[in-house]
């Protein structure tokens, strides 16, 4: 395998590793008390991860937005209080995830939980698959009940988390009888127009970014769009799969209409994390300036079984990675022109998501979207 | 009859042609004259000849391609064979009239879907009925006389990957879903599926109904497996499971074979498999033609199971012919053999093997029902027996070692258990594991102990001198026999030492009664007894050369046989009796072996008459034949005396042998120790081992799992403080302090107690001490 590097990787910004979390926006506290003064971001789609303890959310939060190894999640304290995390100043995701600490009741009458969920996109109830999930049960109908009530445009997701210790047969039975019971339980309530939507998760492989990943999309309005266009690109470049990464998380946004192979996804994470990493280190300037991840980005691993890995950045936060093989990269002009016109088609896309926030009542929508349009502009400018 | 004459029509050979783009989805129409492919850029119709493939028609016209072509799945209508239907990548499905005169057959466009659409399905016998699924998670039946669809079924669960109408039910059709789900919908009923049942971990990518079975599903999925549902009764009950070595991409019954489906993989794999569901692990036939991911599969007749034609991503269209696949299962073994722990034998072998040649033809013909009705249609050059290929069986055959017979492993138990590997000096070591060996009827083993001993004891060992137990007047410790040797005939020492050996074994017995039964003399003269009992039958063989051996100790023995009796009916209830307990009563019996022994004690006579002559030669000196002899021991096959004596020896020896040996020794004799479940021994020896790896072995991942006693969840944290229900866990229930030391717990119900107090308890009652009713069990 050999990587070739095809343009200097830097200039602009940043620190290593190097997506600065705390990129601009200065209101937000790392940790905020709900009761805080909502701040105009806190009108966001959010994601709100729930569950009971010890059931793995902190865990799924670090390993998927904070890059923390999964081994590291051992040691993780349990959180005590609501951990709000606001990732869309370095991802694309322009939402943000509460961790609610799972031993908070936080139906107590001194949460405002009208506020909590009336801005909330998703709600993801994490489920222990390795302990006895009859009390989660119990409290995922609680919490979804009332979720529902206040806001019913919520998505209801339930990760089945923590299926790495469990037997193919296992999981499928596991599943099931969570999904026999919880909906036994929502028709009991009369609420079968609640969907939920279950996905076996863990965080030692790949499956709990594809879960996320899914839920990310669910709250994408442009994602027919971004598939089509992906779909266009590949069949008129010969690429076999291409996803639209957001590079800081490893979600895929959006990726053409055949079917996700795990192996390929796999792939894919990991070129992105072989280039951030050797850009860190060879990408930055002498005095440590610089960003990792830029408007220059671009690689080409070529593997040994006759397949190209092709990364190429579209917008600040959004990286493209085909797998496609060798002979259909013979023709890299086509493919590189074909980019361009798919890259051009992507930032229109968002344009329109940018004037029609402006029109809309989202002041706080903005600032991102106009990072999208003026994006590898130094930071100064924004 | 009709339906032969039809079969008989079709007739070719495997063949293929090249096309211009990757396929994605072919489809024949009903008379198997024609075949249609579609792909991204491809859209074209072939006939199929009996010589190959000639293109008829190209369906992709006009300047401009339009994005309504780029198809991701294509049918051919079964009715009327002049409509197809696609569905296109943007959302678009689209249908096809052969019949329109103009160059453009393009009939009707819907485009309701926004995105792409995976799946048409027409109805198999409503003409106007299209029914697609697509990646947006809504399922649309389209009524081919109006502009739009008449109904819309949303999955509620993600993307549709395959829909398919029920051959046999008119209203049904199943869909299966990207999380894993399979729906069974009722086309009449757009509100609410009927059914839905989770049919794989990840993505379900395809379905299909049997063609005859009323209500068999088979689905395929991402997790690589391939199962057929059983829908016809209340409850969905998944009756066979292939497991395949890729993501299954397509599935197709097999027409006019009950059992037998075809697959192909959308990763890695290239080939087509056909299984027959009744045998899940080896695939009846495979078709290898395809270089690159297959990407449909139809049969070519749905009355004929014997050509299957495919597409793939490497744009070639094939023509399979059933004859010319290659069959895994000839290059199978099918005999399998296997030694059990105990020295049991199993054999694995086709019946018709086992039950004799004479009988071998029939046995595969007589038990496949049924199926040879339609052979003599076809006239292959072999009548098709491998057609036979599920009816294969096999019988298993096990031969039990008869109890107690050379092959068991008794021994090894024993040995294992009885044999001391540290705590003691060296010497003493050598000598009890002497014994040991000697007890279970293995003289070499008991003579190479005790060559060991003398080898490597140091002449004047202090630690034997200093021993308790041999403190009798008349026994002269091992060292002094040593110097003794020097004055006196060797056959002379020999025997003696014979003596000393039963000497010692029988105070070693006796020590922890020794306080007790300090009647004085006697005891004395009971060891001397015993010594005699088996000196007696030295002297049987060693008699001619030794007449002089006679000394004042053993003249003492035969006075008192009596209490020496006692003494043997008393070992069994002594604290060691776990190696005791078998053998006493065949004490006689082991001692008519000796008349073996005699070779192996006189080969022993003579390297013990070497040193004597050079009794100040260094123990390394013996280090190159030791180390001879301990590969010797680990090639015969008993690890277990090389690691025994490697162990014993500790520093004697270890520099001698390599690392990677040594380790090759330790490693096989833990893992024949941990098969027999000798989990103590085994743990000792790794302790013992002075070898890297082996020390590691328990350090590495030693988890104990453990639950609260109180409220029956795995207890997290370290210590022994539940954090669920804040109480301590390690109470005894018998005595309600808290256990300090030994705890000893109920792997079922997670009570228990300190081990003497649970002990005591079970032997009044079975029942958990803690009230909980839970018959305990404690190994």
């Amino acid at each position: 395998m050999s990587i070739q590097y095809e343009a200097p990787l830097a200039d602009s910004f940043g620190v290593a590793d190097s997506f600065p979390k705390d990129f601009g926006y200065g209101e937000e506290e790392e940790e905020e008390d709900i009761e805080d003064n909502p701040t105009p971001s806190d009108s966001k789609p959010r994601i709100l991860l729930m569950g009971l303890r010890r059931s793995g959310k902190s865990s799924i939060q670090k390993v998927v937005f904070h890059k923390m190894s999964p081994n590291e999640t051992l040691f993780l304290e349990s959180t005590n209080k609501i951990y709000k995390d606001d990732i869309s100043s370095s991802s694309f995701v322009n939402f943000q995830i509460w961790d609610f600490p799972g031993q908070v009741d936080f139906f107590d009458p001194t949460f405002d939980y009208e506020m909590i969920f009336r801005g909330t996109g998703a709600l993801i109830f994490v489920i222990d698959a390795q302990d006895d999930y009859v009390e989660a049960l119990g409290r995922l109908h609680l919490t979804v009940s009332r979720a529902y009530r206040v806001n019913p445009e919520i998505n209801f997701e339930v990760f089945i988390h923590k299926v790495d210790g469990l037997s193919d047969d296992h999981k499928i039975e596991t599943q099931r009888d969570i999904h026999q019971r919880a909906n036994d339980d929502l028709a009991d309530a009369s609420l079968e127009k609640l969907h939920l939507s279950f996905y076996l998760t863990s965080i030692y492989d790949h499956s709990i970014f594809e879960a996320f990943s899914k839920v990310v999309q669910k709250l994408l309005p442009q994602l027919p769009t971004l598939e089509n266009l992906l779909n266009i690109f590949i069949s008129n470049s010969g690429i076999e799969k291409a996803f639209l990464f957001d590079v800081v998380s490893k979600i895929y946004i959006a990726t053409d209409s055949s079917p996700v192979d795990m192996q390929s996804y796999e792939l894919c994470c990991d070129m992105i994390d072989v280039v951030i990493d050797v850009s860190c280190i060879y990408g930055l300037k002498e005095d440590g300036t610089g960003s990792a991840y830029d408007k220059e980005s671009m690689a080409i691993i070529r593997l040994n079984n006759t397949t190209v890995l092709y990364l190429k950045e579209v917008t600040k936060f959004l990286a493209l990675v085909c797998i496609l093989r060798e002979e259909s990269f013979e023709r890299k002009g086509l493919i590189d022109y074909n980019f361009h016109c798919f890259r051009k088609a992507i930032h229109e896309v968002f344009e329109v998501g940018v004037s029609t926030s402006r029109t809309s009542t989202q002041p706080a929508g903005t600032p991102l979207m106009k990072t999208v349009a003026l994006n590898g502009t130094p930071r100064s400018t924004v | 009859m009709e339906k032969m004459t039809r079969v008989s029509t079709v007739s070719g050979h495997t063949m293929f042609c090249h096309l211009d783009a990757p396929a994605n989805a072919i489809s024949v129409c009903r008379d198997a004259t024609q075949v249609v492919v579609a792909g991204r850029n491809i859209f074209k119709i072939y006939g199929l000849e009996e010589d190959g493939f000639t293109e008829r028609l190209n369906l992709r016209v006009g300047r401009k391609p339009s994005l309504n072509f780029s198809c991701a799945d294509v049918m051919w209508h079964q009715m009327e064979e002049n409509l197809l239907a696609t569905a296109a990548t943007n959302g678009a499905v689209v249908t096809w009239n052969l019949a329109r005169s103009c160059r453009n057959k393009q009939e009707q466009l819907f485009t309701e879907h926004k995105r792409t659409v995976n799946k048409v399905c027409f109805h198999p016998t409503e003409v106007y009925m299209l029914l697609s699924g697509s990646q947006d998670g809504f399922m649309k039946c389209f009524d081919l006389r109006k502009k739009e669809s008449v109904s819309t079924f949303s999955g509620q669960s993600e993307s549709v990957r395959d829909v398919q109408f029920s051959i046999k039910d008119y209203f049904t059709f199943a869909a299966s879903f990207e999380n894993g789900n399979v729906q069974l919908w009722d086309i009449r009923r757009p509100d609410r599926y009927e059914r839905m049942f989770t049919a794989h971990t990840g993505p379900v990518f395809c379905c299909d109904w049997h063609p005859e079975d009323r209500g068999w599903l088979a689905t395929g999925g991402r997790d690589k497996m391939v199962k057929v549902w059983d829908m016809s009764t209340n409850r969905v009950k998944e009756i066979y499971c292939v497991q395949t070595i890729a993501s299954v991409a397509r599935v197709k019954w097999r027409p006019e074979r009950r059992y037998h489906l075809a697959t192909c993989s959308m990763m890695v794999d290239h080939n087509i498999y056909v299984w027959d569901v009744r045998r899940p692990f080896i695939p009846f036939a495979t078709f290898e033609e395809h270089k690159d991911v297959t990407t449909g599969i139809v049969w070519r007749h749905q009355h004929d199971p014997y050509y299957l034609l495919s597409g793939s991503k490497d744009s070639t269209l094939y023509q399979h012919m059933f004859k010319d696949a290659s069959r895994p299962v000839d290059r199978a073994n099918p005999e399998g053999l296997c030694f059990g722990l105990f020295g049991d034998l199993a054999f694995a072998a086709k019946e018709s093997l086992m039950s004799g040649p004479s009988s071998a033809g029939d046995v595969g013909r007589k038990t496949y029902p049924g199926g040879d009705r339609r052979y003599p249609i076809f006239f292959f050059k072999k009548p098709d027996v491998r057609e036979q290929f599920a009816q294969v069986s096999s019988a298993l055959s096990v031969f039990e070692s008869e109890a107690g017979s050379s092959v068991g492993m008794d021994w090894f138990i024993n040995t294992a258990q009885s044999y001391l590997l540290s705590g003691k000096p060296f010497a003493e070591l050598c000598e009890h594991n002497a014994q040991v060996a000697k007890r279970l009827n293995r003289p070499q083993e008991s003579t190479t102990w005790t060559m060991l001993r003398i080898m490597f004891s140091e002449p004047a060992n202090p630690s034997l001198s200093s021993n308790h137990n041999l403190n009798k007047s008349g026994n002269l410790p091992l060292v002094n026999s040593f110097s003794m040797k020097e004055m006196s005939a060797a056959l002379n020492e020999r025997n003696k030492e014979n003596r000393q050996d039963n000497l010692h074994s029988l105070e070693t017995n006796l020590n922890n009664n020794d306080e007790n039964e300090e009647t004085e003399g006697s005891e004395g003269q009971a060891e001397y007894l015993f010594g005699d009992a088996e000196l007696d039958d030295d002297d049987l063989y060693s008699m001619e050369h030794d007449n002089h051996a006679a000394e004042e100790p053993e003249y003492l023995l035969p006075q008192e046989a009596f209490p020496l009796r006692h003494e043997i009916m008393d070992h069994p209830s002594a604290p060691e009796p776990v190696q005791e307990r078998p053998e006493s009563p065949h004490v006689s019996g082991s001692e008519t072996e000796n008349t073996c022994l005699t070779s192996t004690e006189s080969f022993s006579l003579i390297s013990v008459s070497q040193l004597l002559f050079s009794p100040h030669l260094p123990p390394k000196f013996f280090c190159p034949i030791v180390k001879e002899m301990l590969c010797f021991y680990a090639e015969q096959g008993d690890v277990q005396m090389a690691v025994s004596v490697l162990i014993v020896l500790g520093d004697r020896i270890r520099k001698e042998i390599d690392e990677l040996t040594q380790e090759h020794w330790y490693m096989s004799y833990i893992d024949l120790l941990q098969r027999f479940e000798l989990w103590n021994v085994s743990n000792e020896v790794i302790k013992l081992s002075t070898c890297g790896p082996i020390m590691c072995l328990n350090q590495t991942s030693t988890t104990l799992h453990i639950n609260c006693s109180n409220c029956k969840r795995p207890m997290s944290n370290k210590g022994w403080i539940c954090d669920r229900c804040h109480q301590c866990a390690s109470v005894c229930a018998v005595c309600h302090h808290v256990v300090k030391g030994l705890f000893v717990w109920c792997q079922g119900c997670s009570h228990g107690g300190h081990l003497e107090h649970v002990m005591e308890w079970l032997k009044q009652s079975k029942h958990c001490p803690a009230g909980c009713g839970h018959l305990c069990e404690y190994t």
